[in-house]
């Protein structure tokens, strides 16, 4: 009886070959100089070769989640995609800066493999991320873009803190990341942490003594923003009807509308080349991404790998799902930006790392399924 | 290539784009529910995955009667609120009465919370200190608040530290593996100091998995002896490995 194929084979290769049609289509297509359809099919071959290769090689080599990594790859080379109908040369640096942030996931699933919650975990992280928050206060010449690295960091930090010792520890790094976060007016990383930190204290510390001070030390954070905050601040702005004139499918070339859009946001270009439905498609695929985290949190063997997991998931959802709603318009926030389509390499770092730790936890899981496993053939 | 056989294949390709996208999702959601059902059968077959042994209620309350028993796993907090790995719910037991974490070759370490009292086969056991020095191993007997508990650990687990004296196999037997002499589960005190409580009856005939886990006794440190290793399932080569892996 023939075998049938797997979800992750059917996924991979259904990813690998879309992710060549989506550059030699506009090679074929497009009337453009012959430097520029040079560097589409370059990438027309680079991007599934590197696919291919994180998937099955690096995959297997340190042991990391696939279907995560193939998510996050596919979500990456989308972003290198939307810019390649307009301009190869920044899709060729946005390809560069995926492979930055590989890298990262890389280095985040690698470090899931040794880290452990000590109090040398909690203080170094925690004294970086917060470093870097306040670098932004202490001179704008200080400020590198790093908040979504800082707040991986504080993730950790915050992780560690909450296993071993405790949740008033805990809570107080995440309401001081939260202060610097509003301070440096960067509302909506603080509306993502306010409310990871929020949910994983009420997850791993149920008590109502700890929950409810937590709880009004978030609203009267923000109550207090929204307060001091110049006027503007929040203001929704909706480029949906932008969105809208690209049609379904797409259009070439853009509509003049697009250009006042945010240029580090992917997810404008992509609407407007490939179509609102194929834009929606691939957001869509962050649902999978949240289910796939979720499931690897609520395996993880201890604590700190569950609240890391769960606090990676949260960030990175909580960051698709705002970023979603201010394009309809329902969240008050502007310069939202899909994780993974973006332009900013830090952010893409940041994500990356996320992902790897992800990735990292679930390798965790499954060795720690496969000594259980052993375990329990010696007891027999 | 003419305008409107541009636009054709423009419309065609960006409708397959939209095709493989739809088949990307509906693949993912494949992907993870295949990789959901693996992990329960999985599940299914070791049904003490994620946990070191049980923990059998000798003496408890209304709502937590004799001879109880929940699985421990490897970390977590014992209280009486709900949102605890392990729920006790007994006078004198707080909502998060203590923390304890699993260490291969020690047992299980407890650590009382602030101002609950804990006792270890009769010794107190203080949140600062010497915690570590009185682990639970099998068959030690916990006493939290007006609750006596006793743990019974897998019997391949690593749990003691204790120098082990190798056992000569009995003539005949066949087996040359080594096994540590069986650790008699301990008596529980007659008094409970705490409470003042009347005396818990005996310990109950503990259930068979424990009773054949406890019979069996339990190997020292299984993993670091390469003697111990299963014969049964030779190991794998990488390359036996990789093949299965690109199979697909």
């Amino acid at each position: 009886m023939k075998k049938k194929s797997s979800g992750r084979f059917r996924f991979s290769a259904a990813a690998v070959l879309l992710s060549a049609l989506v550059f030699l289509v506009p090679a074929v297509l497009h009337k453009q100089d012959e430097p520029v359809v040079h560097a589409l099919y370059l990438l027309a071959v680079l991007v599934p070769c590197v696919m291919l290769l994180c998937e099955t090689v690096l995959a297997r080599m340190f042991a990391l989640d696939r279907m995560i990594m193939a998510l996050t790859l596919w979500l990456c080379s989308v972003g290198i995609a939307a810019l390649a109908m307009s301009d190869a040369d920044a899709a060729l640096a946005q390809a560069l800066r995926c492979g930055a942030a590989v890298v990262a996931l890389l280095i985040g699933g690698i470090m899931m493999r040794s880290l452990s919650p000590s109090l040398l975990t909690s203080a170094c992280t925690a004294f970086l991320g917060l470093l870097i928050l306040a670098g932004r206060l202490i001179s704008s010449s200080l400020d590198l873009g790093l908040n979504e690295a800082a707040l991986a960091l504080l993730l950790v930090a915050f992780a560690s803190l909450l296993a071993r010792q405790g949740p008033v520890s805990a809570l107080l790094l995440g309401a001081a990341g939260l202060a610097l976060l509003l301070l440096c007016r960067d509302y909506a990383n603080a509306v993502f942490w306010g409310i990871t930190v929020l949910l994983l204290i009420f997850a791993a510390d149920g008590r109502l003594v700890i929950v409810f001070p937590a709880l009004a030390v978030a609203v009267l954070a923000f109550f207090g923003a929204y307060i001091l905050a110049p006027p503007g601040a929040f203001q929704a702005s909706s480029p949906l009807s932008v969105l809208v004139s690209a049609g379904w499918v797409g259009t070439e070339p853009l509509p003049e509308a697009f250009t006042v859009l945010d240029h580090e946001s992917f997810f404008f270009p992509l609407a407007g080349h490939f179509g609102l439905v194929f834009a929606g498609l691939t957001v869509l695929l962050f649902l999978p991404f949240a289910l796939r985290g979720g499931a690897v949190a609520t395996f993880a063997r201890t604590r700190f790998h569950a609240v890391l997991a769960m606090g990676a998931v949260l960030l990175l959802s909580l960051h698709a799902l705002t970023a979603l709603l201010s394009v309809f318009g329902f969240m008050p926030l502007s310069r939202l930006r899909l994780p993974f389509l973006t332009g900013a390499l830090p952010d893409l770092c940041a994500e990356g790392f996320l992902a790897g730790i992800l990735c990292g936890v679930s390798g965790r899981n499954d060795a720690d399924l496969a000594e259980d496993a052993h375990l329990a053939m010696l007891a027999k | 290539m003419s305008q409107e056989t541009y636009n054709a294949v423009f419309l065609a390709s960006h409708w397959l784009f939209v095709f493989f996208a739809l088949m990307l999702l509906l693949f993912a959601f494949s992907w993870h529910h295949a990789d959901r059902k693996e992990r329960k059968d999985r599940f299914k077959n070791l049904p003490g995955a994620g946990t070191i042994g049980e923990l059998v209620v000798l003496s408890g309350s209304n709502e937590l009667p004799p001879d109880t028993w929940f699985p421990v796993p490897r970390e977590g907090i014992l209280g009486s609120l709900r949102s605890c790995d392990l729920v006790v719910p007994c006078p004198g037991v707080r909502s998060q009465h203590l923390d304890f974490s699993w260490q291969d070759g020690t047992g299980l370490l407890i650590r009382p919370r602030v101002g609950c009292e804990v006792l270890v086969d009769g010794v107190p056991v203080s949140r600062r200190g010497a915690y570590a020095d009185t682990p639970l191993l099998h068959g030690s007997v916990l006493q939290i608040g007006s609750a006596v508990l006793r743990l019974q650990l897998f019997s391949a687990l690593s749990h003691t530290n204790r120098p082990f004296v190798p056992q000569t196999p009995a003539p005949g037997s066949g087996s040359a593996q080594w096994f540590p002499p069986v650790q008699q589960p301990m008596q529980p005190p007659v008094q409970d100091p705490y409470t003042s409580a009347p005396a818990y009856p005996a310990p109950p005939i503990p259930p068979p998995l424990q009773s054949s886990a406890a019979d069996s006794s339990v190997p020292d440190q299984p993993s670091r002896d390469p003697a111990r290793q299963p014969q049964s399932e030779p190991r794998r080569k990488r390359a036996d490995r990789w093949k299965e892996d690109w199979s697909e």
